[in-house]
């Protein structure tokens, strides 16, 4: 089982449009994937249709009273499920504050999960925070969305640093661009003089189209309403890019 | 997990899903024209093996898919545009594991197709999200089959269309699809097995016996006909010659029982017929066994024995060719409807025949017993110098007996009866072996000269050699394993059980 984290201190980059698009590329591969919905205001629980509800709220949930599998629903895809966000959510931070081990909570909570899941996605909320921490020690991979503009960039030299602060071993962050603009000269001032500064920048890009914008009318992954365009190819080379270095790792 | 249900003839599946569209919202995802074929060999291998292999053919796929025989689970299902003959024949690796060791060298055959409408319904909640998937087949001679799929987290929505289902008359289905199909056919799975099971009364007339047990042999003589001259595959010409067989061992084994110059006649027409076949079984089992042969030899070996299997495929071809042309001749095919004319002639009043008359059961502790007795004369007789042929004659006696009994078991309590002819299974197992590895190999020698004159490289002659001396060595050993086995048929216990199960009708003489 591998566990990737969407993830960015900043919020409206394309973290649950990723989660979303490449948990159903994985799905439809042929891996049996989960997405989990760490975020209150419930986007991708949104795009799959299921209502952000979770019984017994954040405490339960946190607490590991109730099994996670029982809260886990089947999205309308074959071999992809979804464990639901739930409002309660935005105070994630103080429930585990309360308990014992706060940063190794989320992967004690997914570790039962392994037998059932190849892939698991964590649509992560915004900001950096204890829950982030919980999630920088439960994934493999911190799959990070950055908009090329200049803002983008420091965020994510903040972000090296809190992870090598941290020292958390096992993971590794991969950033790649979301919501490319051509049109922009800045967008393309930057993709050209990044790769020096940051070498571990993804070579997918996801540009900005009005495709994925489409997925909140549509309500379902990119892929499952259109079947070829820039866009889904774009999401299809991410996956393969993310899938080769997963197993180039493997070996 | 799915869940299925038997819809009542008179309920269409128009009217089915109008019911549910009134309470539910339904949506119609696809409605195809589809063709279901069910595989099996001929004797019924995956079925007894708790599989049921289904090949479902529709416009833009065909599908082939094990389910268990009991939950109706799938167990592996793979896209296919056609059945391979044989398990080996199969890509999908998994389908490939799963039949091999249940078919084994069987063909699997079509057993019956029927034609349905599959229909794919969804049910939806409040935000058009998927709670349950509805899977229908709607047949024409046979009940529709209803299967819910549940989804995660959605377990309501399974109970609610149960709940309709159930009110609108719909059943839990008990019997799967092919046995219903089969039965629209007067037929049920399993109806052809080369095990015998004939049903006696211990005080019927032995001659009206006799020719019931022989006209049970007929049939199976007759059902294996046609796959034997089509080569579908070895077993049908093995069941085949297993029934000639039975049929002359009753002929000479129950001699005064039948009007002597039809008996002698038709003994005379089943030994030739048994002669017919021998060949090409021979080279069947060689084919059989090519495997465990190549694996019997150092690796590097293994490939120099490729010349021999092309040369026993074609010798196979010619020799099943043969045997086919005869077995549509009239040489074949009249003295066999003479037998069956022969056996349905009524029993007459007043046979001649000094045992035609005897309580069949009477009949059957004689033979039986005497047959025994002679088993444990010649076994006695065997010292670790005896050549060969007296084992071949102990073989032939054993098989004698494994026939009697097995003709005659309904007359004993299954209970005594089965685990004697267990014990004499085990026993006929050595000396079977001892035969095959012997025939084994003067064949390998005798295709070794044939195929000098071949242009064969001769590192497959060495392979051969070595061969040879593999099975003149199993054959040694086999040898020296007879003493002990013999001792372990002949102990006291199992001498006790055959006097008492056979020898107590009988005035000790
Ligand atoms: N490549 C893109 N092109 C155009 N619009 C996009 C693209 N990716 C995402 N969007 C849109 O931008 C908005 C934010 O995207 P998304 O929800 O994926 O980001 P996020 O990082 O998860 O946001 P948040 O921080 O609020 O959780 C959404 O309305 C989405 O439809
Ligand atoms: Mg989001």
């Amino acid at each position: 089982m591998k566990i990737i984290a969407a993830f960015n201190i900043k919020g409206g980059v394309g973290k649950t449009s990723t989660a979303v698009n490449l948990a159903f590329l994985a799905a439809q591969t042929g891996y049996r994937t989960l997405v989990w919905d760490l975020d209150p205001q419930g986007a991708s629980s949104f795009y799959f249709r299921i209502k952000p509800k979770v019984k017994g709220g954040s405490k339960e949930l946190i607490s590991g009273k109730c099994e996670l599998d029982g809260l886990i629903r089947g999205t309308d895809f074959e071999r992809l499920d979804l464990l639901p966000a739930d409002f309660s959510f935005r105070n994630l931070d103080l429930v585990l504050d309360s308990g014992k081990k706060p940063t190794h909570r989320l992967e004690k909570l997914l570790k039962p999960l392994g037998d059932d899941y190849d892939f698991i996605f964590l649509d992560c909320p915004p900001n950096i925070s204890l829950l982030s921490e919980a999630i920088f020690e439960a994934s493999d991979i911190l799959l990070s969305p950055v908009i090329p503009t200049t803002l983008s960039l420091r965020t994510l030299d903040q972000l090296k640093k809190f992870i090598s602060h941290k020292k958390i071993k096992k993971l590794q962050l991969m950033p790649f661009f979301s919501m490319v603009d051509r049109r922009k000269k800045l967008h393309l001032d930057i993709m050209k003089i990044l790769p020096e500064q940051h070498p571990d920048f993804l070579t997918a890009t996801i540009p900005y189209a009005s495709d994925i914008e489409r997925m909140g009318q549509e309500r379902m992954p990119l892929n499952a309403f259109i079947k070829n365009s820039r866009s889904t190819r774009a999401y299809l080379e991410l996956w393969q890019e993310l899938l080769e270095h997963l197993n180039s790792k493997s070996l | 997990m799915l869940y299925h249900f038997d819809a009542p003839g008179r309920l269409t599946t128009e009217n089915l899903i109008a019911e549910l569209s009134k309470k539910l919202n339904v949506q119609l995802v696809s409605q195809h024209y589809s063709l279901k074929t069910y595989f099996d060999s001929f004797d019924w291998r995956l079925y007894s093996g708790g599989i049921l292999c289904e090949f479902n053919q529709s416009k833009p796929v065909s599908r082939l898919i094990l389910k268990d025989c009991l939950s109706g689970q799938t167990l592996a299902s793979a896209d296919l545009d056609s059945i391979p003959a044989f398990a080996a024949g199969f890509s999908n690796a998994k389908i490939r594991k799963m039949l091999s060791p249940l078919l084994e060298m069987r063909a699997l055959l079509p057993i019956t197709t029927l034609d349905y409408t599959l229909y794919q319904l969804n049910i939806l909640n409040e935000d058009e999200k998927i709670v349950l998937k509805i899977i229908i087949e709607s047949y024409d001679l046979i009940n529709s089959r209803i299967s819910l799929e549940a989804i995660k987290g959605y377990d309501n929505a399974l109970a609610r269309v149960s709940k309709i289902l159930i009110e609108a008359g719909l059943k839990p289905s008990r019997s799967s699809v092919l046995v219903d199909a089969l039965k629209t056919q007067s037929r049920k799975p399993s109806d052809y097995s080369s095990k015998l099971t004939i049903e006696l009364a211990p005080d019927l007339r032995a001659d009206i016996a006799v020719k019931y047990i022989l006209s049970h042999l007929l049939k199976t003589i007759k059902i294996n006909e046609q796959g034997t001259i089509t080569n579908t595959d070895s077993e049908f010409l093995h069941d085949f010659r297993v029934a000639v067989r039975r049929t002359r061992s009753g002929l000479s084994q129950l001699k005064e029982v039948l009007p002597e110059a039809e008996n002698d006649r038709f003994s005379q027409y089943f030994a030739w017929l048994g002669q017919l076949t021998n060949q090409t079984r021979d080279l069947d089992v060689q084919l059989i066994n090519f495997e465990n042969y190549q694996n019997a030899l150092p690796v590097t070996l293994r490939k120099d024995l490729t010349p021999l299997y092309d040369f026993l495929s074609v010798k196979q071809k010619q020799a099943q060719k043969t045997l086919a042309a005869k077995l549509k001749s009239s040489e074949y095919v009249i003295p066999l409807r003479q037998w069956e004319d022969f056996l349905k002639t009524p029993a007459i009043k007043k046979p001649t025949e000094t045992e035609a008359l005897l309580p069949i059961k009477n009949l059957a502790d004689r033979r039986i017993w005497k047959v025994y007795k002679r088993i444990i004369k010649q076994g006695n007789r065997i010292t670790d110098q005896s050549p060969a042929e007296n084992l071949h004659e102990l073989r032939k006696t054993c098989k004698k007996l494994r026939y009697l009994m097995e003709f005659f078991q309904s007359l004993y309590p299954q209970k005594k009866i089965k685990p004697l002819i267990k014990v004499l299974k085990d026993f006929q197992e050595i000396l079977g072996d001892f035969q095959d590895l012997e025939v084994q190999e003067q064949s390998l020698k005798t295709y070794s000269a044939e195929m000098i004159e071949k242009q064969v490289p001769a590192n497959t002659f060495l392979a051969m050699g070595v061969l040879i001396q593999n099975l003149d060595k199993r054959r040694c050993d086999t040898r020296n394993a007879f003493a002990t086995k013999f001792e372990t048929f002949k102990q006291r216990e199992n001498q006790i059980s055959f006097q008492t199960l056979f020898k107590n009708n009988e005035p000790d003489t």
